[in-house]
């Protein structure tokens, strides 16, 4: 916190308009939760749990609830707008163990403890039915009843390239390939937000041009995160039929959260074979964790919108540079839960 | 940050090595068809520690800063509970433990 407010240390004084008084993030929880109750009743599974029944009556209330984040994020947003950093709290001298530790710090910490309790359950879920069902390829060469649950990963289709291992750069499957952009596309994103706050903390360029370097890493940064999204939507819905490469979505090729009699062939010439399996667990997994991953690139997709048009309006210095930070922790745990997603579910 | 790391600017030095252990994961993946299973997975494990150790302690500024100490402290908080989590969620299925992987078990690593 800054000098004139005559006080160093502690949020003792809500009259600033700055962003640590707002009722925003309570509001976009609100709105969370109304969302994904209504939206959940929307969709339920059928008797044979092999697809689900819409019911279109939930979804006004669901709207609603996506009304309440937006207006949420544009009451934050406007508070924040006029942030120039000048009261920045920190915790009271003495209150250990976060003495003069800037408390939004500490606050996006907590959070992030909380996204890692997310990520770990759906891992440990991983893992729990991992080791309870046998592998589709255990099962290979053996009389299977058909509808036997299997567990097919998700790698059988991308890492292997599944019966379509088409590969146009020779050392890899195409359906490798946008898994594999999007990994570089987070590593890179992490770099350029890096960038952004060490060049929003440089005391020796003009502000002018001080803001248009900050904005073009944050926008470099939006692009990335966007590409991720796109790389995305294509593997599991659309496939990846661009130039001379070819590898069908993950949905044509059939890996769907209730396809419980999916053809699994394997094998070469006489030692080929096929047989019908449930591969529900796998999928469902599957799609949980990477999708779980792909709201939260959503979520920062839509923070650094806001950022980049900040930015553009020379909104960010030496003075705010922390907001930047803050964000940045946020965007590099999505890259880290991503170094682990991807190996444990694209690769293995 | 103004952290160096061998005389190099912190962040590029981390992206750069970055880059390339990212490269070597997609590669040796590329190539998983050649290797072993348990050489593959030890491999991708000790590259995805590394890139983990990279981004945390460098961009996630657990490392080279005042607060790092602390902050690292907090951060690593959760992990008894992911721990718990692992072992009483994740290996409580009745056969789990008998259906571990060999290099899970006992006498695997000649020990």
């Amino acid at each position: 916190m800054s000098d004139d407010h005559g006080y160093h240390h502690g949020p003792h004084e809500w009259s600033h308009g700055a962003p640590h008084n707002s009722w925003a993030p309570i509001i976009i929880s609100i709105g969370s939760g109304v969302f994904l109750f209504f939206f959940a009743k929307a969709f339920t599974m059928n008797e044979g749990m092999n697809g689900y029944i819409y019911d279109s009556a939930p979804l006004p209330l669901a709207i609603a609830g996506l009304a309440i984040i937006f207006a949420g994020l544009i009451s934050w947003w406007k508070q924040d707008f006029s942030f120039d950093g000048s009261y920045e709290p920190q915790a009271t001298h003495g209150s250990t163990p976060f003495s003069n530790v800037d408390i939004r710090k500490v606050g996006m910490w907590v959070f992030l403890m909380s996204e890692m309790m997310i990520f770990s359950s759906l891992f440990a879920t991983y893992i729990r039915y991992r080791t309870s069902i046998d592998s589709c390829y255990s099962l290979e060469g053996t009389v299977v009843e058909p509808g036997t649950a299997c567990w097919l990963p998700a790698s059988y289709f991308i890492a292997k390239g599944g019966e379509h291992a088409h590969s146009t750069l020779g050392f890899m499957p195409d359906a490798l390939v946008p898994g594999a952009i999007n990994t570089f596309a987070l590593i890179i994103s992490s770099y350029t937000i890096v960038m952004a706050l060490k060049t929003a903390k440089r005391t020796d360029l003009e502000h002018a041009e001080r803001s248009i370097k900050v904005r073009n890493y944050l926008g470099a940064t939006f692009c990335l995160a966007t590409l991720f999204l796109v790389m995305k939507m294509i593997e599991w819905f659309i496939g990846f039929h661009i130039g001379p490469f070819e590898a069908p979505s993950l949905l044509s090729d059939q890996f769907t959260i209730h396809n419980d009699a999916y053809t699994y062939n394997y094998g070469h010439g006489a030692e080929a074979g096929a047989m019908t399996v449930d591969i529900r667990m796998a999928a469902s997994i599957f799609y949980l964790t990477t999708g779980t991953h792909g709201v939260h690139v959503f979520a920062g997709i839509v923070g650094l919108g806001y950022m980049v048009v900040k930015a553009h309006k020379g909104g960010y210095g030496p003075g705010n540079s922390v907001s930047i930070e803050y964000f940045g922790l946020y965007w590099h745990f999505v890259d880290l839960a991503w170094v682990a997603v991807f190996p444990a579910f694209y690769l293995y | 940050m103004s952290a160096k790391i061998m005389g190099f600017d912190a962040y590029n030095f981390n992206f750069f090595w970055l880059m390339l252990l990212t490269a070597i994961e997609v590669g040796v993946v590329a190539q998983s068809e050649n290797m072993a299973w348990a050489t593959l997975i030890f491999v991708l494990v000790s590259i995805g520690v590394v890139k983990f150790i990279g981004i945390a302690a460098v961009f996630m500024h657990l490392r080279f800063s005042p607060d790092s100490n602390v902050l690292t402290a907090t951060a690593l908080f959760p992990v008894i509970f992911i721990v718990l989590l692992v072992l009483m969620v994740g290996l409580t299925s009745p056969s789990a433990v008998e259906n571990l992987p060999a290099f899970c078990r006992p006498g695997y690593y000649g020990l």
